[in-house]
């Protein structure tokens, strides 16, 4: 698959392949499916980190869930010369008094989880939880309650899986470690 | 929780604003009538008659009662304040009765008195010359209620923190001005409230002077985002010498109100990061419940990255 990453790109080791993300997701679909057993719950993935793991782990939940995307970008502000994050595709579900988990491809310091979770917030679900495929402890600035997480990482560099560099690498099917060709 | 005090000149949209913030907040607004039904049992009509034309009436004794009228009236608003998350004080001399509670905030509602007059005369259908009279009436009588009950000057600028003219403000523009005021007011005394039992220093009410490019640009990130952020609000003494001197403190940068946390950014010199992480354990130790994260130089560039993909 190294066709899919262009020219200035390479991988040094693949470190969570498809077998071992399919069976961790698999995992995570079924305990959310005991937890939410018999609750109204609404799984959002985030654009576009999270298209891959949102569409497998949807599938691993044997639950009747209602699901939808959202997106957020960067908007220019009359009272910002930087602009500020906006919603860019928001939800069209009805959240309200619904358990609500919010499916991300990665957490690192929590910002944007934070910002996601705060504009979520003011359509009044049950409550909000967070679900992310890879999430760096050690880098958390907000305090949030990640409730499922795949895989602990550390600050290497990764692609594929959804995540990218400049939009490249999302469609591996695989999460690699990436070195840069000098 | 906030204590809205409304000082309005007849005309100048003060109900207005005061029904608006209402409804943002959901809350009641503490008018004279509610205050007259409410507030002294029942009254024969004569008495209500005669609170609501004069001041005065408002010192004698309630029969069978050392008290005055006056002395009920702040006693119950006092006690609702005391009980409702939010409230709206409408005229009532509020703004003096609430001049020293730290949750209260006090706003002066006016406009030019062409502006005034215009506005009643086109909303009762009636000509300038009885616009100007009733608008006169009016306030007088506000004056003179808290200049009887407490020697006060209702038009002295020292009795606000936030005065409004709706010649050109609109009712919505002078809400948002004063949520973002009472939001920001009530975040100040939490912060206060929580340690002010012991030695941390409160520099909430400085103005933000960044020490670095670095910071600036990290609250710009924040901003971004939408989360609200103090910078260096507090000085946590850590180390006290044998006779009880500070000896050393540590000032994180930026505190997240939401989500209770300090930052500290180490971005500068990674030589400080050891010390800097142990001037945080010392804090989290000395100070149960106060949370310290360390901003290592590894996050900002990543957000600063970001920030840069997005526009920024």
């Amino acid at each position: 698959m190294t066709d899919v990453l262009d020219g200035s790109l390479s991988i040094n080791k693949i470190v969570y392949d498809r077998d071992v993300i399919n069976q961790r997701v698999l995992e995570l679909g079924k305990k959310i499916t005991e937890d939410y057993h018999g609750e109204e719950v609404v799984l959002i993935g985030v654009i576009k980190g999270a298209l891959y793991f949102f569409s497998d782990l949807t599938k691993a939940i044997d639950l009747p869930i209602k699901i939808d995307m959202i997106g957020f970008g960067n908007i220019p502000d009359t009272t910002s010369k930087t602009g500020v994050v906006r919603i860019t595709k928001d939800i069209d579900v009805d959240i309200t008094d619904k358990h609500v988990i919010i499916v991300e491809d990665v957490i690192r310091t929590g910002l944007t989880t934070a910002y996601l979770s705060s504009c979520l917030e003011s359509k009044k679900p049950k409550d909000i939880s967070l679900c992310t495929l890879l999430l760096n402890p050690n880098r958390l600035l907000m305090t949030i309650p990640v409730k499922y997480y795949g895989f602990e990482i550390d600050d290497r560099w990764l692609i594929g899986y959804g995540l990218d560099n400049n939009e490249i690498g999302r469609n591996l099917p695989y999460i690699a470690e990436l070195s840069r060709k000098d | 929780m906030a204590i809205i005090t409304i000082s309005r000149l007849n005309g100048s949209l003060g109900e207005e604003l005061a029904d608006q913030l209402k409804s943002r907040l959901q809350c009641e607004i503490i008018t004279r009538s509610y205050a007259l039904e409410n507030f002294f049992g029942d009254l024969p009509a004569e008495v209500t008659e005669r609170l609501n034309e004069s001041a005065k009436y408002f010192l004698t004794t309630l029969p069978d009662s050392n008290e005055t009228y006056k002395d009920i009236l702040i006693k119950r608003l006092k006690q609702i304040a005391s009980r409702r998350e939010n409230i709206i004080i409408m005229g009532l001399g509020g703004c003096v009765i609430f001049k020293d509670d730290p949750r209260a905030v006090s706003i002066r509602v006016y406009a030019d008195e062409k502006t005034r007059i215009d506005r009643l005369s086109r909303r009762y259908n009636i000509d300038e010359e009885e616009a100007e009279s009733s608008i006169a009436i009016g306030d007088r009588k506000h004056k003179r209620f808290v200049s009887i009950l407490f020697e006060q000057d209702l038009s002295s600028s020292d009795l606000y923190d936030l005065a409004l003219n709706t010649d050109r403000l609109s009712v919505e523009e002078c809400a948002d001005a004063v949520m973002a005021l009472i939001s920001k007011h009530d975040l100040r005394q939490k912060i206060s409230m929580e340690t002010q039992d012991n030695k941390v220093i409160d520099h909430q009410t400085s103005n933000v002077v960044f020490k670095n490019p670095t910071e600036e640009e990290f609250a710009r990130i924040l901003d971004m985002y939408n989360i609200e952020w103090m910078y260096e609000p507090k000085t946590f003494p850590i180390e006290w010498d044998s006779e009880g001197n500070i000896k050393m403190a540590f000032s994180p940068d930026f505190y997240l109100p939401k989500f209770n946390i300090y930052l500290e950014l180490t971005t500068m010199d990674q030589k400080y990061v050891t010390k800097k992480n142990k001037k945080a354990r010392m804090v989290m130790e000395l100070y149960p419940g106060t949370n310290v994260r360390i901003v290592y130089k590894k996050d900002f560039l990543a957000l600063a990255e970001r920030f840069k993909q997005f526009g920024g």
